[in-house]
């Protein structure tokens, strides 16, 4: 036998960066059996789409630097995925297309790919597309009235408001906080299965892929303001309850705000984080132009995340002195 | 309790657990040792160094002749003894299956060494609660701590037991029985148990082998496949590739490890997930003294207790991103010792 040299260490623990994205892609892909058994393949078909483009464009710009070609991470696959999570059914095929051109070739590539984004990527990505095709991006088409769906092509359905913006115009969702639940009703493709977003968030905690720290203090301060100011005539209960599950809210504190790149390092940090992220987007529900501003609050606050690091270095020891030999 | 160090490994043992230490045949032309001198005088702390001395007793956890560190220890006066008998390493199972088969001699090693150190208390460390009951079953009077599965168990052993007040010293399970041999029948240290283990090798087995014979010669006793490309001596995490197959075994040999194929593993940026800083039981931040030694102009302030590495690699093993993080701290450690800064 020939034997060779190697280098420590010869084992490694089960998480490596492909498995942990993994593990977020398939929690995402559970959030598409609901609608694929609602709705049929046509949510498949987008979100295939769009994860090839993704793919694409990351390998263009590979090609563009000449760098070698990694796509083994399964990042760029996680960002088209969230992409496609946070646009309507009825959206044409480009839109996600150009959301994901937008999130890899400018809000991911040109800073040195993962690991170096100062900006989740998709929501760069989805806050780009709101703001240039706003009309397509809020137009969502009524899942009881729905006819056949095609699988791919555009489709004209009869639309309807989501809950989200009934709220922003001042008035109460026709929908119970119950059957939201179920999550049958006008929204972002991903992020209407309320059910289905809290068990995967359940099992990325468990796995210690994403952090729940930040999850936590960011529902807290956006129930807190949803409780305290309420935006319609209701009790202080049923507001929290509309607040926390129309519109991208809980999505984006499962899969966005929890992105390790782009959050403070801290155990501090990650809750003043989380708890920025919460009261911007309840800020942006209530004086922004949109009926969501989800991504925008995220992109905000990682901005200030090397900040909220920076405060807190001073006041806090790196590290512990266990003892001396 | 949430905030455990160190890092959590797949554990394989059960295999080489099965079966009792084989005795592994002497290969022929090695020399016979030599018998001691009868031992003379009380066996007091002196006696004993002595005895342990001329037995040429070797701490197979550290490498350090134990005769060394008895008298270092004397002079430091540790509470308690601890004799470790959990393997930190996956697939080791050799300090495991000396205390199982040798119970009693372990205790009596271990009562010298408290001796001859003068420590008042002391215990026999083992990995699991099951394994505790084993012991328990096989010797009533074992008075046992538990170290735990997660990776550098002696260190992280050593922290708990800081934190609780004790100042413990740490003496390998092979140690203890070499020296209740070497103080009651007079033998010198030879024999040393070894486990073999890797997919490269037929027999997952702990042998007993005479310190000094070559590699070869134990991996052929475990039937080793022709396809086996890499052999690591020491441990999964910390041991070394062995190249030539005639190296001796050494009596701080654990564990001999035969893999058809050289893990590797693809790199990625650092994500900043922490999971370096939650495994490193010396409270060192790796992946901030990274970023830091990565950065144009690094700052030694930033980069805190660099100096207190002992080199565990637990930081590397845990990181997702397959980073050499132990470099990166030597590195670093390096750098703040040099004083040169600019």
């Amino acid at each position: 036998m020939t034997l060779n040299e190697a280098r420590a260490p010869f084992v490694k623990s089960e998480a490596s960066v492909s498995s942990m994205m993994r593990d977020v892609l398939f929690a995402l892909a559970m959030l598409l059996v609901l609608p694929v058994v609602h709705y049929g393949i046509r949510p498949l078909v987008m979100a295939g789409v769009t994860m090839l483009a993704c793919a694409l464009y990351e390998i263009l710009f590979s090609l563009i630097q000449t760098k070698s070609i990694s796509l083994s991470d399964c990042s760029s696959m996680v960002t088209g995925m969230i992409i496609i999570m946070l646009m309507p059914l009825n959206a044409p095929l480009w839109l996600p297309c150009a959301a994901a051109a937008f999130a890899i070739l400018v809000a991911k590539m040109p800073f040195g790919s993962i690991g170096h984004t100062p900006f989740n990527p998709a929501a760069a990505g989805v806050a780009f597309a709101t703001l240039c095709w706003p009309k397509q991006m809020f137009s969502y088409f009524n899942p009881a009235a729905a006819g056949t769906i095609p699988a791919y092509g555009d489709f004209t359905a009869a639309l309807a408001p989501s809950p989200a913006a009934v709220l922003k115009s001042g008035l109460k969702p026709d929908i119970l906080p119950l059957d939201m639940l179920w999550g049958v009703f006008a929204g972002p493709l991903g992020t209407t299965g309320i059910l289905i977003i809290c068990a995967c968030g359940l099992f990325l905690f468990a796995k210690r892929t994403a952090r729940w720290d930040i999850t936590v203090s960011f529902l807290i301060v956006a129930a807190l303001i949803a409780a305290f100011f309420p935006r319609i005539a209701c009790s202080s209960l049923t507001s929290v309850k509309y607040e926390l599950m129309s519109g991208s809210l809980l999505f984006c504190s499962v899969f966005m705000v929890t992105d390790p790149v782009t959050a403070p390092h801290r155990a501090l940090g990650r809750i003043l984080y989380g708890a920025f992220a919460g009261f911007l987007i309840m800020m942006f529900r209530r004086f922004g132009a949109f009926e969501q501003g989800a991504c925008f609050a995220v992109i905000i606050a990682n901005a200030a995340a090397p900040q909220i690091d920076a405060l807190l270095v001073g006041s806090q020891r790196l590290g512990d002195e266990p003892y001396d030999e | 309790m949430i905030l455990q160090h160190g890092v959590k490994l797949e554990q394989q043992k059960t295999a080489s657990l099965r079966h009792k230490i084989k005795i592994l045949p002497v290969p022929e032309g090695m020399a016979e040792p030599k018998p001691l001198a009868a031992r003379q005088g009380k066996l007091d702390a002196a006696g004993i160094i002595a005895a342990a001395e001329a037995a040429q007793i070797v701490d197979e956890f550290d490498g350090v002749a134990l005769a060394r560190k008895l008298k270092r220890l004397r002079r430091l006066k540790p509470d308690m003894i601890v004799a470790c008998c959990f393997d930190e390493d996956p697939c080791t199972t050799s300090a495991m299956a000396t205390l199982r088969e040798n119970t009693d001699a372990v205790i009596a090693g271990l009562v010298l060494a408290a001796r001859a150190c003068g420590a008042a208390e002391n215990k026999i460390a083992v990995a699991t609660p099951r394994e505790a009951r084993m012991i328990k079953k096989i010797n009533p009077q074992a008075d046992l701590i538990l170290a735990g599965e997660r990776y550098p168990a002696r260190v992280l052993l050593k922290r708990k037991l800081f934190a609780s007040g004790k100042n413990a010293a740490y003496i390998g399970a092979q140690a203890c029985v070499a020296l209740t041999a070497a103080v009651d029948e007079n033998e010198a240290q030879s024999f040393t148990v070894v486990t073999v283990a890797g997919d490269g090798v037929e027999h997952w087995r702990n042998m007993r082998v005479r310190i000094g014979t070559p590699l070869k010669f134990l991996l052929d006793a475990c039937e080793a496949s022709e396809k086996t490309t890499l052999v690591i001596t020491g441990s999964s995490v910390t041991g070394k590739a062995v190249t030539n197959l005639s190296e001796p075994v050494t009596a701080s040999t654990r564990c001999v490890i035969a893999l058809k194929k050289i893990p590797r593993n693809k790199t990625y940026p650092c994500i900043g997930c922490e999971k370096c800083a939650r495994a490193c039981p010396r409270g060192i931040v790796p992946w901030r003294v990274l970023r830091e030694i990565q950065s144009g102009a690094p700052d030694p302030v930033r980069m805190p207790n660099v100096q207190k590495c002992i080199g565990c690699s637990a930081c590397s093993v845990a990181c997702p991103s397959g980073i050499d993080l132990t470099a990166v701290i030597s590195k670093a450690a390096a750098f703040k010792k040099s004083g040169d800064f600019d």
